[in-house]
């Protein structure tokens, strides 16, 4: 058992009347020789592991070394408090979750690669959103991951899921279309559902560029994922309306890689274009690393970015406010 | 491209910021870790391509020390990597280039690593999710696939014979 299309993923649910989360465990035993209990676990670890970190990244208002991103987490959480929220509050809560665990990465934290660290901030915001709003408990969003992974697996297979190989499309792309199937089948949705719902969040997010400003994994990667959520959700209840995606999902994945592979070296998180190259991203830039010039004869650059923990780097000034 | 399991896809469980940039690395350093039998006293590290433009925001140098170290993905000591290379006595160099003619992909590192005796070259490609393929051990061409400790063990195995006294 190989499932290698959301094609074989539908025949396989539908004529072994399995959900996509159970035909991944399926796999997972068949290749990996585990357990089912021992794969849950496994799985658990991970989930338990999201949750510290959002549950972090809601305290935390630190700035990250490079004094560009942190706060916003705290910000967005005391915004939901106050209790006008345009977007209702299992939006607003994902949001609120996704930044959590951004912006924990950006602190070089600890965080689970869902599929990727740059995309990391989307699973966990869904994830959690939906339990604190609706009465799924931590077993259930467990088979989420499954349901996840074996999205991201038909799509990391087909096309990529790296920014350096395909574009954000590639990371907050990917991650955003296996949460939006996600949460379909949490919902209660059939496997076509999710995957209507997987491809149409792909669709909307097609032909992203990276374009990290000074090359980290902070602007615009943070609230990229903030937003991936919201797309998620508007994708989901699509899924779950009965909304077909025109373009098969499989298509639209092998778009992806076909996009992808046309985009200019540039946009591969090189920070070599798009926001990394605006005026207020090279200042960035040469103020974070005005001495990476001397890396080389430096012997490794001890010199730059000490990005000692939960401290700013005293030799970076803050982003001008203007930035923002 | 290789991806073989549900925790290529969630997972690793690492410290932040880049799967591709930073765990993926410290698997390539971690491949050179194991293959020496110890942290090595020299090392000298090519980054290519995106490893090359963006590894001090992703913290590619940090996570390749940390790697060659011995330290796991997830390894809270990884940001101080700089520090504690140090203190094991670890001596390192970088060097940048474009692209790599030896592997087609943005994100290569080759590591030449010495310890006593022994010396190792590991080619490595950071493909994504902190999913790393390596391609070369000394002079040989080789294709593992290592994100986890299992795919470590078995290269090891089939690669120890490779790593010359």
């Amino acid at each position: 058992m190989d499932i290698q299309s959301t094609v074989d993923l539908l025949e396989y649910c539908e004529r072994e009347n399995k959900t996509i989360a159970e035909a991944m465990i399926d796999q997972e035993q068949e290749k990996s020789g585990r357990t089912k209990e021992q794969i849950f676990e496994m799985m658990k670890e991970r989930l338990l592991k999201m949750q510290n970190a959002v549950d972090q990244g809601l305290t935390d208002s630190s700035t990250a070394p490079s004094g560009i991103s942190g706060g916003d987490a705290v910000k967005m959480k005391a915004y939901i408090e106050a209790g006008d929220v345009l977007s209702g509050s299992i939006i607003s809560d994902a949001m609120a979750c996704s930044m959590a665990t951004s912006e924990g990465n950006a602190r070089m934290g600890v965080i689970v690669a869902t599929p990727t660290a740059g995309a990391a901030g989307i699973l966990p915001g869904v994830l959690f959103s939906l339990k604190k709003n609706t009465n799924l408990e931590n077993d259930d969003l467990v088979m989420g991951l499954f349901t996840a992974s074996m999205l991201g697996y038909i799509i990391a297979n087909r096309s990529f899921i790296s920014g350096a190989a395909g574009g954000c499309q590639a990371e907050v792309g990917s991650a955003t279309a296996m949460a939006a199937g996600t949460i379909v089948e949490l919902k209660g949705g059939s496997p076509r559902e999710a995957v209507h719902a997987t491809a149409m969040a792909m669709k909307s997010l097609l032909g992203l560029v990276c374009d990290p400003v000074a090359g980290l994994v902070e602007v615009p990667c943070i609230k990229r994922n903030v937003i991936g959520t919201s797309i998620a959700f508007s994708s989901a209840d699509m899924g779950l309306a009965g909304i077909e995606s025109r373009i098969p999902c499989d298509e639209v994945i092998d778009t992806m890689y076909d996009i992808g592979k046309n985009m200019p070296r540039a946009l591969k998180e090189t920070a070599l274009g798009g926001l990394a190259i605006t005026p207020t991203g090279q200042k960035v830039k040469e103020r974070l690393f005005s001495k990476t010039g001397l890396v080389n004869q430096l012997g490794g650059g001890k010199d730059h970015a000490s990005n000692n923990h939960g401290q700013s780097d005293s030799s970076v000034e803050p982003i001008e406010a203007g930035r923002k | 491209m290789g991806y073989n399991s549900c925790f290529d896809i969630i997972g690793p469980i690492m410290v932040g910021p880049s799967s591709s940039h930073t765990a993926g690395a410290v698997w390539i350093g971690r491949a050179a870790f194991e293959l020496l039998g110890g942290s090595p006293e020299q090392v000298e590290i090519q980054l290519f391509d995106s490893f090359a433009e963006t590894y001090q925001g992703h913290g590619t140098d940090k996570a390749l020390l940390g790697g060659l170290l011995g330290y796991d993905t997830e390894d809270e000591r990884i940001k101080l990597a700089y520090d504690l290379a140090e203190e094991a006595n670890l001596t390192y160099t970088f060097t940048f280039e474009e692209n790599c003619l030896e592997y087609e992909h943005p994100n290569v590192a080759i590591l030449h690593a010495k310890l006593g005796t022994k010396k190792v070259v590991i080619g490595g490609a950071s493909v994504g999710g902190g999913l790393s393929k390596i391609f070369r051990i000394n002079d040989e061409k080789v294709d593992f696939t290592l994100s986890t400790h299992d795919d470590l063990d078995r290269i090891i195995q089939s690669a120890s014979e490779l790593v010359g006294q």
